[in-house]
């Protein structure tokens, strides 16, 4: 995908840039708005990446120009601002999704994923299987049942929803804040161990009982799923 | 405009109360007035009455005749035969007034005098007295009707003046009411000219002023702070990332995590006590709500070696942004598992939410202060938390403007309850 991305913090800036390239994706960085605006106008981009307060020309500024000039390129606002304010002010612009400051890189490259294939007007969810395998465990989505080693194991509703998430994404890192964004649909962080409480739940029941674990922690980031 | 209204208006203003009290002790004064000009007056008339007809009866000379004659009655004391009865009586006690059941010589009231004439016998003289009762009826009649005509000026004139405020104090109202309601941009608009209503309202825009760029500074320092304290966040966060794997790099993420999540929950009560209006509310069945946040919350519970219990009676629907209000009913659960005993309640009763457990409670003298900002009292302390989840549940209760209620649960405990409008 090709991805501008303006943000005036270089050290910022070079970490998401170069997180993206590895990616594969192609980016043209930016640090002030004028140059993001000039370049946004003249050439197709798949995903704009904007931090929200840049000095000069900010974020909301071009994207609310662009919006003006029906430019319908997906958006992701960076801001440093709380929600409330990133959710009302961005979506008002023209955003469709904003990440608060600090964030994980696998957040910003799971969101900016998403926005490319909705700009592609590819459905957004890939997600037609119903059986889900992964070695010895497999999920069955339409009988609502999971098996380790052939034996049934009986997941809470919660459960389910998280162990399906976890299996979509093998190998990747999965942070607190995309589970309870997807798995309990909470935009902020409840000061509650609902994440690490589910997550123990469920390794008690398809980890703890067999020899190799399925889900690890990532100390500080999250957990992964698979061997 | 009704009338039941304009009724309801006029009781309420208070220029035309004013008015109304001013009239009636006026109409008490007036009455006091009529009153005693009527019994004075009345006794001096008849006192100067008798003494007319004390001198013509001293100055009679009957000798058996009747001197009747110009309206007036004067003949010998024993010589009453044709006049009514009520004279007799009167002349025995030796005169007085005299009230007829219907007229007798063109008059109904008679003054009556006994006394000696010329030559020492009993004569009776008797005068009309329709002359003077006009005269006084007339005097009351007159003083009346100025009572009347004053209470109506005085009437009229509170309601001009109440009708003539009634515009400026209206528009105060409503802008103290907009100022209330979050539109910090509000104002009279009325110059502030000499009288005490168009100054109240210049001091109101005054107010509305000071207050205007004292919570766009607010504004302005938490959007910068924000900003100056979460840049570098995310520059140590994504120098911390490119580190190779290990112990040391996880704890040190897990800081950063931390250290943005206090952050956060200070900003996010801060941006919910400042946000206004009612943008993002939607309707929250609290039923199926509370049943919802029970299975959330039930197993983080459960793992802090406690149970949750759920309580619904009646559950109501209420106008809320849902996901502040999940925000409040974790902090209010955290707070239990953190200060209250083993077993905590979720509980909802009508267009109430909240959660009551049955640890050492709190004493009721100290209420107000848990609900502030950072406060912990002396007995927390030994326990972790930043002192933010009731001020947090207040915030999201006053951004509702719904009530919150401490009471102490039964046997013991505390139950912290949010009493939203019914929808």
């Amino acid at each position: 995908m090709r991805i501008l991305l303006l943000e005036d913090d270089a050290q910022l800036g070079a970490w998401i840039t170069s997180g993206l390239r590895e990616e594969g994706h192609v980016v043209d960085h930016f640090a002030n708005g004028k140059d993001a605006l000039i370049a946004a106008m003249g050439q197709d981009y798949d995903v704009l990446v904007l931090d929200r307060m840049v000095p000069g020309l900010d974020g909301l500024a071009v994207l609310k120009s662009l919006r003006a000039s029906k430019n319908a390129t997906p958006a992701l606002f960076l801001t440093a601002l709380g929600e409330v304010d990133a959710r009302i002010e961005g979506f008002e612009a023209g955003g469709d999704d904003y990440l608060t400051k600090p964030f994980a890189f696998v957040e910003l490259s799971a969101r900016v994923a998403a926005l490319g294939r909705r700009g592609d007007g590819v459905s957004a969810e890939p997600e037609k299987q119903t059986l889900l395998q992964h070695g010895d465990l497999s999920l069955d989505l339409l009988a609502r049942t999971c098996k380790r080693q052939g034996q049934e194991i009986d997941l809470m509703a919660k459960e389910f929803k998280l162990l399906e998430y976890l299996m979509r994404r093998p190998g990747r890192l999965v942070t607190r804040t995309m589970l309870l964004e997807q798995v309990w649909d909470m935009s902020f962080d409840p000061t509650t161990s609902v994440v690490e409480t589910h997550i123990s739940r469920l390794r008690a029941k398809i980890d703890k009982p067999f020899e190799t674990a399925l889900i690890r922690t990532r100390r500080g980031e999250g957990y992964v799923f698979g061997f | 405009m009704s009338l039941a209204f304009s009724v309801a208006w006029l009781w309420r203003s208070s220029t035309v109360r004013l008015a109304l009290i001013l009239a009636v002790i006026f109409a008490l004064g007036m009455a006091v007035a009529v009153f005693t000009a009527l019994t004075v007056g009345g006794s001096v008339f008849e006192r100067r009455t008798d003494a007319t007809l004390q001198a013509m009866a001293s100055s009679a000379d009957l000798q058996g005749s009747r001197g009747d004659g110009f309206g007036l009655i004067l003949r010998e004391a024993g010589d009453l035969q044709d006049l009514p009865r009520a004279f007799d009586r009167v002349a025995d006690r030796g005169g007085g007034t005299i009230t007829l059941d219907r007229d007798f010589r063109n008059s109904e009231s008679w003054r009556v005098f006994v006394g000696p004439d010329a030559r020492g016998a009993a004569v009776l003289v008797a005068v009309p007295l329709d002359d003077g009762e006009e005269a006084l009826e007339l005097l009351s009649g007159v003083l009346w009707t100025t009572v009347a005509v004053v209470i109506a000026l005085s009437l009229l004139i509170g309601l001009v003046a109440g009708v003539l405020g009634r515009r400026r104090l209206r528009r105060i109202n409503q802008t103290l009411s907009a100022l209330a309601a979050g539109d910090l941009s509000a104002r009279t608009g009325i110059a502030a000219t000499s009288d005490d209503l168009s100054e109240m309202a210049g001091q109101v825009d005054i107010a509305a002023a000071e207050l205007e760029q004292l919570v766009a500074q607010t504004r302005h320092l938490s959007a910068s702070l924000a900003h100056d304290l979460r840049t570098p966040l995310a520059r140590l966060r994504s120098r911390l990332e490119v580190l190779p794997e290990g112990e040391e790099r996880g704890a040190a993420l897990e800081e950063v995590e931390h250290l943005s999540s206090v952050f956060d929950t200070i900003m996010r009560v801060a941006r919910i006590e400042a946000a206004q209006g009612t943008d993002g509310f939607e309707a929250v069945a609290l039923g199926p709500f509370a049943q919802e946040l029970h299975e959330i919350f039930g197993a983080v519970v459960e793992d802090a070696g406690k149970t949750l219990a759920l309580d619904v009676s009646q559950p109501a629907e209420v106008l809320a942004d849902r996901q502040m209000l999940v925000q409040m009913v974790a902090n209010l659960i955290q707070n239990a598992i953190r200060h209250g005993g083993a077993n905590i309640t979720l509980k909802v009763g009508g267009a109430a939410i909240g959660v009551c457990d049955d640890g050492p409670g709190v004493d009721p003298a100290d209420y107000a202060q848990i609900v502030k900002p950072m406060v912990r009292l002396d007995a927390a302390r030994h326990t972790e938390g930043t002192g933010l989840g009731l001020s947090l549940v207040r915030a999201v209760a006053t951004r509702h403007r719904a009530d919150l209620h401490l009471s102490p649960c039964q046997p013991q405990g505390l139950s912290v309850m949010v009493k939203f409008a019914d929808l």
